[in-house]
C-alpha cells in the first residue's frame, strides 16, 4: 500500500508527486495517457488574460491573481491565494534549474525571485501571434518582444508544422522587425516520414546541429536573433542548444508549434526521471475506471480503493492513504459526457459545477473571448484542495484534487494552464503531506 | 461594369444546375453558369450522399423510383470514380413488421428496381454489426456518391464542352423588357462577391436551377411559386460501422437511412419545415432522434463517437401546398414561365434529388432547346466525365496510393489523407475564397479533429504560395483559370505528386522555397542551394524591414471583402466553419478533441490574439451563425 496513489501524469499530478515523495512518502502514480504537457507550449503560463480582460494580456500575473479575489472567489488561484502560487512557482524553478532545463522569467534565470521581474514574457506564437507566459524554459527566453533585437524566423522546407513567413509578416504587422528564411529540410532528416520528435532527435546528433548553426550563421545580419520551431533536440537539448546559438553566432530561441510538443516532452522526461529517482512509479495505460467509498454521512466520507483498468488485464485495485484525481477535466478525459448532456468524473464521480445540460455548454463562437462554459466548470475545492460538495462540506476525508480537473477556471482561454497545475498540484502535495503526519 | 454576353445562363451551382450546363454546352449552346457562392454550397453539398436505388420510394413514389434506379444505372459509367458500390439492403427490425415488406417486394417488380431478399444471416455475415434481430433483409443497388467530386466532375465536363462557371457570382436582379403579357428575361445584374464588383450578364434563355432558393429568384420576375424547404439533419458516425447502405424497410421516415460515405457512417435525415434555405440549426432533438434510431440498425451506434452534424434543405415543389414536408412530391418541378406567367426567357428547375439531377438537366434543356431552336441531342446519359475512367471509388484508394509512393511525410490532413501537393494544386487553381473551398475539393478537415491540425499548415502553405506570387495579379479569381485544371484527379495523393504542373509554374526562384513536391524532398531540395535558404529571407523589403504600426491595418470592417488570402481571416473563418458543424454534437470524445483544438490554437498558436481581426469574408457571417445546442432535447 502506498501513502499517495495520483491519478494523472500531468504537470499537476507531477508535481504533487514530487511534493509528496520529497517529504518521504510512498507515491504511485497511475495514468491513461500522457498529459497536457505533450500538447502545449512547455511554457509556464500563469495567468496571461483575465476573465474581465480577454483582449489585452496581463502584464503582471501575480498581481493579476491578487485582483481576482473579488471577481471569482471561487477561481484556484483565489483559494491558494497569491502568495502560496509564488511560493509553488519557487519550488517548480528550482526543481528544473537542478534538473538541467532550467526555466527563467522576464528578469532571467534562477531562483523566482531573481528570474522575473514580475511581468509576462510576451513569446511569439507559431503563428505570429504574442503569448504571454510567465515562466519559459531558456530555449524560448530570447523570444520575448520586450528585447530589442529584430527576428529572423527560420523554418526548413516542407516542414509542415512551421510557417516562418506568416510569422514574420504578423510579427511585422505588429511593430516588430522580423523576417523569414527557409532552410532545406535535409539538414535534418533524409526520411519521407518524420515528425518534430523524429527532428528533434536528429539535432541530438552534435554534427547535424554544427552543420545547421553555419547555415545559420550565414542567414543572419548582424544584431539578429533567430527563431527556430522548437524541436532543437530531445535528450541531448541543453547542448544542442548551445551549439547552435555558438556556431550561429546569435541569440536562438524555439517556438512551439503543433503537437506533439518538444519542450513539453522535455519536461515530462525531466520531471519523471526525478521521480524514478525518488522511487516513485509512473504506469501508463493504466486507467482509473471507479473508486470504493464509503459516501459521506455527516461526516466526511472515505475513499476505500480505486480501480483502473488496462485493455489487457483485469482491472486492479489499488489501496492508499492518501489519494489525488490529476486527471486533468475534459481535456484529460478526467470527465465523460453524452448526448443526454450528462457529464461526469469518471473515477469517483465526484459532482461537477458544470450544468448537466448541452444547452448550458457553449457561446455560438468557436473563438468567443468569454470562453465556453463547459470548460470553466470542474471539481469543486477547498482551500486544501479537497473536493467539496455544494454546502462546501469536503466529500471524502482522504481524496485530493489539482489541475484542469478543477472548477472555477478555464485555463486555456486564460493562459493559466501550468501555473494552475503546478500551483494546485505543489498544494494538494503539501496538504496530503499536513494530513498524513497527524 | 463587366459584361458578359451568352445564350443560356444558368444560376445555381448545385448538382442540377452543373448538369445543366454540362448538357446544354454538350448541345452547342453557349453556356454561363452563376454560383453565388462555391460549388455546391447548396443542399447538393449538403445532402446524405445516397445515390438511390429507387428503393426508397418504390411504395410511396414509385414513379421516382423508375426515375432513381434508370438514373442509377447511369451514372455509375459516366460519374464511376464518384461513386461506391457499397449496395443496400432494406431491412425490416422488430418495429418494422406488417405488410410493408411484401409491398416493398411488389413494389420493386412494379418500378423496375432490382431486388433480391437475402436471408438474415448471410445479411449479418456481411455487415456484423446490423440489429441481430431484424427478420428480412432485401438487397438492391444503393451505392453512395461524393457530391463534391461528381459537381467538380461535370463542371470540367461542361468547361471543356465550353461553358463558362463563375463561382461567388451572386444573382441579384433580373432584367426583364416588355409589357404585361408581352415580358421577355434578357439578363442578369450579378455581384462577384469575392471582387465586390457588378457584373452584367446578357441572356437568351435564363434558367433557374437554385434548388430551394428557387421560389427567392422567381420572385425577382415577379412570380411566385410554392417551394417548400424541407430541413434534413444529418449525424456522421467516426466509424464507418457499415459498408452497405441500411434502410429501414417501411415508409420513408425520420432517421431511417445509414449510409457509409468515405470514412464514415451517416444517419439521417430528419424532415422540419424552414423557413430560411440558408442559415439552419440543428436542434439537439434531431441529433438525438437520429442517434436513437441509428441503434435501431446497429444496437450501440449511438455510443460511437460523433464526427459531425449538419443540414440540407429538401426543394419540394408544390402547385398547392398542403400538409407536412414529407408528402410533397419528390418528382422535379420544371416549370415554363412563358408558358405559366407570360415570360419569356425564363424556366425554373427544382425538387428532385441528387440521383435524378442528369435527367432533370436533359428535361430542362429539351424546353430550353425548343424555346432556342433545337442543336444536337442529348449525349449526357453516354458520355463520361473527366476522372471516370478511374472506376468506382474504394474506401482505401488514398491510402493505398500514400503508401505506394511513399507520401506519407507529405501529408497536411492526417485524418483524410491529404497531402500537401493536393492542398497546392486544388488552391492554385480553383477560385479560394476561404479554406472550406478547399475542404470541399480535397476533403481538408473532414475527419475527426476536423481542422485541428491541418488548419494551421493550410494557412501557411496557402500564404507562402501568395509570398512566392502564385496568385500574382488577378489568379486568385481569375476563374478561366480553372480550364486548365485537371479536377479529375483532384482527390488523388498519387496524380498530384507532380503537382499538375502548378508548382512548376512558379517563378523559378521560388520552386525551392516553397515547393514540396515529393521527388524535390529530403535531399535533393538541399542540393540547390542557390535556391534555398536565403532566398526568401533575401528578399526584406516583403518582410519585417518596413515595420507596420499597430495602427497601419487595413481599414476593412465586417462585411467589405478584405484582400485575397488575408490567412489571420483564412485561419479565423475555417476554425469557425469546422466549430459550426461540431457545436451540435459535442460531448464524449468528440469534446475532449474539441478542448484539444483549443489548446492549440486559443493557447499553444494565441490565434485569438492575431492581427486584422476586424477583416471579413464574403462566407464569415455564414460560419457564425449559431449552431449550438438549444434546449428542445425532444421535439417541441
Ligand atoms: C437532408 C437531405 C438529404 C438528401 N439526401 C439525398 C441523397 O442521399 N441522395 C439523393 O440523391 N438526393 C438527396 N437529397 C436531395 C438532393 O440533395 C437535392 O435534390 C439536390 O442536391 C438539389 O440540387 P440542386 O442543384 O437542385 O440544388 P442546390 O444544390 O441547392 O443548388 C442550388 C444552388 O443555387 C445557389 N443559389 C441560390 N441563390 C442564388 C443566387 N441568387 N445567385 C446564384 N446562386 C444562387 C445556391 O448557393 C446553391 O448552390 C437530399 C436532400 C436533403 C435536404
Amino acid at each position: 500500500m502506498s501513502d499517495l496513489f495520483v491519478i494523472g501524469a500531468g504537470l499537476s499530478g507531477l508535481m504533487a508527486a514530487y511534493t509528496a515523495a520529497r517529504a518521504g512518502l510512498r507515491v504511485q502514480v497511475v495514468t491513461k495517457g500522457l498529459g497536457s504537457m505533450h500538447w502545449a507550449a512547455g511554457t509556464v503560463d500563469v495567468m496571461g488574460y483575465t476573465p474581465e480582460e480577454l483582449s489585452r494580456p496581463v502584464q503582471r500575473p501575480l498581481e493579476a491573481i491578487q485582483a481576482l479575489a473579488h471577481s471569482h472567489p471561487e477561481h484556484p488561484y483565489v483559494l491558494l491565494g497569491s502568495h502560496q502560487v509564488q511560493v509553488a512557482l519557487e519550488e517548480f524553478t528550482a526543481l528544473m534549474a537542478e534538473l538541467g532545463l532550467p526555466y527563467g522569467g522576464a528578469g532571467g534565470f534562477g531562483a523566482l525571485a531573481h528570474s522575473t521581474s514580475g511581468d509576462n514574457l510576451l513569446l511569439p506564437s507559431a503563428v505570429g501571434a504574442l503569448r504571454p507566459a510567465f515562466l519559459a524554459p531558456s530555449a524560448q527566453l530570447a523570444g520575448d518582444m520586450a528585447r530589442p533585437e529584430p527576428l529572423l524566423i527560420v523554418g526548413f522546407t516542407g516542414l509542415r508544422d512551421f510557417y516562418p513567413e506568416l510569422i514574420a509578416e504578423n510579427l511585422a504587422k505588429q511593430g516588430f522587425q522580423a523576417r523569414a528564411a527557409f532552410l532545406p529540410l535535409s539538414l535534418l532528416t533524409e526520411q519521407a516520414d518524420r515528425n518534430n520528435v523524429h527532428l528533434a532527435q536528429a539535432l541530438d546528433l552534435q554534427a547535424r546541429r554544427l552543420k545547421l548553426g553555419g547555415e545559420l550563421k550565414r542567414l543572419a545580419r548582424a544584431g539578429e536573433r533567430i527563431g527556430l520551431p522548437a524541436l532543437l533536440g530531445l535528450d541531448d537539448h541543453a547542448a544542442a542548444l548551445a551549439d547552435l546559438s555558438a556556431a550561429a553566432g546569435a541569440p536562438i530561441f524555439e517556438i512551439p508549434t503543433l503537437p506533439p510538443s518538444v519542450p513539453g516532452m522535455r519536461l515530462y522526461k525531466a520531471l519523471r526521471a526525478r521521480l524514478w529517482r525518488m522511487g516513485v512509479r509512473i504506469d501508463v495505460g493504466l486507467e482509473g475506471i471507479g473508486a470504493n467509498v464509503i459516501a459521506a454521512n455527516g461526516t466526511a466520507g472515505r475513499v476505500q480503493w480505486v480501480e483502473t483498468a488496462t485493455t489487457t488485464s483485469r482491472p486492479l485495485k489499488h489501496r492508499a492513504k492518501a489519494y489525488l484525481l490529476a486527471t486533468g477535466g475534459i481535456l484529460g478525459g478526467g470527465f465523460d459526457s453524452d448526448h443526454t448532456g450528462r457529464i461526469w468524473e469518471t473515477v469517483f464521480d465526484l459532482p461537477l459545477t458544470i450544468p448537466q445540460a448541452r444547452h448550458q455548454w457553449f457561446r455560438p463562437a468557436f473563438m468567443d473571448p468569454a470562453g465556453h462554459p463547459v470548460f470553466n466548470g470542474g471539481v469543486a475545492v477547498n482551500a486544501a484542495m479537497q473536493p467539496v460538495g455544494a454546502d462546501g462540506q469536503v466529500l471524502y476525508a482522504n481524496l485530493w484534487a489539482a489541475g484542469g480537473a478543477l472548477a472555477g477556471a478555464d485555463p486555456i482561454q486564460q493562459h493559466s494552464l501550468e501555473g494552475l497545475a503546478i500551483a494546485t498540484g505543489w498544494a494538494a502535495g503539501q496538504a496530503i503531506v499536513r494530513a498524513l503526519a497527524q | 461594369m463587366k459584361r458578359i454576353e451568352t445564350e443560356i445562363l444558368v444560376v445555381g451551382g448545385g448538382a442540377t444546375g452543373t448538369g445543366i450546363a454540362w448538357d446544354a454546352a454538350l448541345r452547342g449552346f453557349k453556356v454561363t453558369l452563376i454560383e453565388k457562392r462555391d460549388l455546391t454550397h447548396g443542399t447538393t453539398g449538403r445532402y446524405h450522399g445516397l445515390l438511390h436505388s429507387g428503393g426508397r420510394y418504390v411504395v410511396k413514389d414509385p414513379v421516382s423510383a423508375t426515375e432513381c434506379i434508370h438514373e442509377n444505372r447511369i451514372l455509375r459509367k459516366t460519374h464511376a470514380h464518384c461513386i461506391e458500390n457499397t449496395s443496400g439492403f432494406f431491412a425490416v427490425t422488430p418495429e418494422d413488421e406488417g405488410p410493408y415488406p411484401d409491398k416493398f417486394l411488389e413494389g420493386c417488380r412494379a418500378t423496375g428496381v432490382d431486388c433480391a431478399e437475402i436471408s438474415v444471416a448471410d445479411a449479418l455475415r456481411r455487415e456484423p454489426l446490423l440489429n441481430p434481430r431484424i427478420s428480412r433483409v432485401f438487397e438492391v443497388p444503393d451505392g453512395t456518391a461524393d457530391s463534391f467530386l461528381a459537381t467538380h466532375a461535370t463542371v470540367q465536363a461542361a468547361r471543356h464542352a465550353g461553358a463558362q462557371i463563375l463561382t461567388y457570382h451572386e444573382l441579384m436582379g433580373l432584367i426583364i423588357e416588355g409589357g404585361d403579357g408581352n415580358r421577355r428575361v434578357v439578363g442578369a445584374k450579378v455581384r462577384d462577391v469575392a471582387k465586390g464588383m457588378d457584373v452584367e450578364i446578357r441572356a437568351q434563355m435564363v434558367i433557374n436551377a437554385t434548388g430551394a432558393w428557387a421560389g427567392m429568384v422567381t420572385q425577382m420576375a415577379g412570380v411566385a411559386i410554392s417551394v417548400v424547404p424541407g430541413k434534413g439533419v444529418m449525424v456522421a458516425m467516426n466509424h464507418r460501422a457499415l459498408n452497405t447502405v441500411v434502410n429501414r424497410c417501411k415508409m420513408p421516415a425520420d432517421g431511417d437511412i445509414i449510409v457509409p460515405v468515405h470514412t464514415v457512417a451517416i444517419i439521417g435525415t430528419t424532415d422540419e419545415r424552414v423557413t430560411d434555405p440558408e442559415n439552419l440549426r440543428i436542434e439537439p432533438w434531431e441529433v438525438n432522434l437520429m442517434l436513437e434510431e441509428g441503434d435501431k440498425l446497429v444496437p450501440n451506434l449511438s455510443k460511437a463517437r460523433v464526427v459531425r452534424a449538419w443540414a440540407g434543405v429538401r426543394p419540394l415543389y408544390q402547385e398547392d401546398y398542403a400538409g407536412a414536408s414529407r408528402d410533397a412530391t419528390r418528382k422535379f418541378a420544371l416549370l415554363d414561365h412563358k408558358e405559366r406567367h407570360g415570360i419569356d426567357g425564363f424556366i425554373t428547375i427544382t425538387g428532385g434529388k441528387w440521383t435524378t439531377f442528369r435527367l432533370m438537366a436533359e428535361k430542362t434543356v429539351d424546353l430550353a432547346a425548343s424555346h432556342l431552336g433545337a442543336r444536337k441531342p442529348c449525349v449526357t446519359a453516354t458520355t463520361a466525365v473527366p476522372g471516370a475512367d478511374q472506376g468506382n471509388y474504394w474506401l482505401g484508394h488514398r491510402l493505398h496510393e500514400i503508401e505506394e509512393q511513399k507520401l506519407q511525410g507529405q501529408l497536411i490532413c492526417e485524418c483524410e489523407l491529404v497531402t500537401r501537393a493536393m492542398l497546392e494544386n486544388a488552391a492554385k487553381q480553383n477560385p479560394l475564397l476561404t479554406l472550406d473551398d478547399l475542404r470541399r475539393d480535397v476533403r481538408l478537415g473532414m475527419g475527426p479533429c476536423q481542422g485541428g491540425f491541418c488548419t494551421y499548415r493550410a494557412v501557411g502553405i496557402i500564404h507562402e504560395m501568395g509570398k512566392a506570387g502564385v496568385w500574382e495579379g488577378d489568379a486568385g479569381h481569375q476563374t478561366h483559370a480553372a480550364e486548365e485544371w485537371d479536377v479529375a484527379y483532384i482527390q488523388s495523393p498519387a496524380r498530384n505528386v507532380n503537382g499538375s504542373g502548378s508548382v512548376g509554374d512558379r517563378p523559378q526562384q521560388q520552386g525551392g522555397s516553397v515547393g514540396d513536391r515529393p521527388q524535390q524532398q529530403g535531399g535533393s531540395v538541399g542540393d540547390r542551394p542557390q535556391q534555398q535558404g536565403g532566398s526568401v529571407g533575401d528578399r526584406p523589403q516583403q518582410q519585417g524591414d518596413r515595420p507596420q504600426q499597430q495602427g497601419d491595418r487595413p481599414q476593412q470592417r465586417a462585411g467589405q471583402t478584405p484582400p485575397l488570402f488575408n490567412p489571420n481571416l483564412l485561419l479565423r473563418d475555417f476554425l469557425q466553419e469546422r466549430w459550426k458543424g461540431v457545436a451540435p454534437i459535442l460531448w464524449g470524445r468528440q469534446l475532449k478533441q474539441e478542448r484539444l483544438d483549443e489548446l492549440i490554437y486559443l493557447n499553444v498558436m494565441n490565434a485569438d490574439h492575431l492581427p486584422d481581426d476586424q477583416l471579413a469574408s464574403a462566407m464569415t457571417d455564414f460560419y457564425l451563425f449559431d449552431t449550438t445546442p438549444n434546449e428542445h432535447e425532444v421535439h417541441p
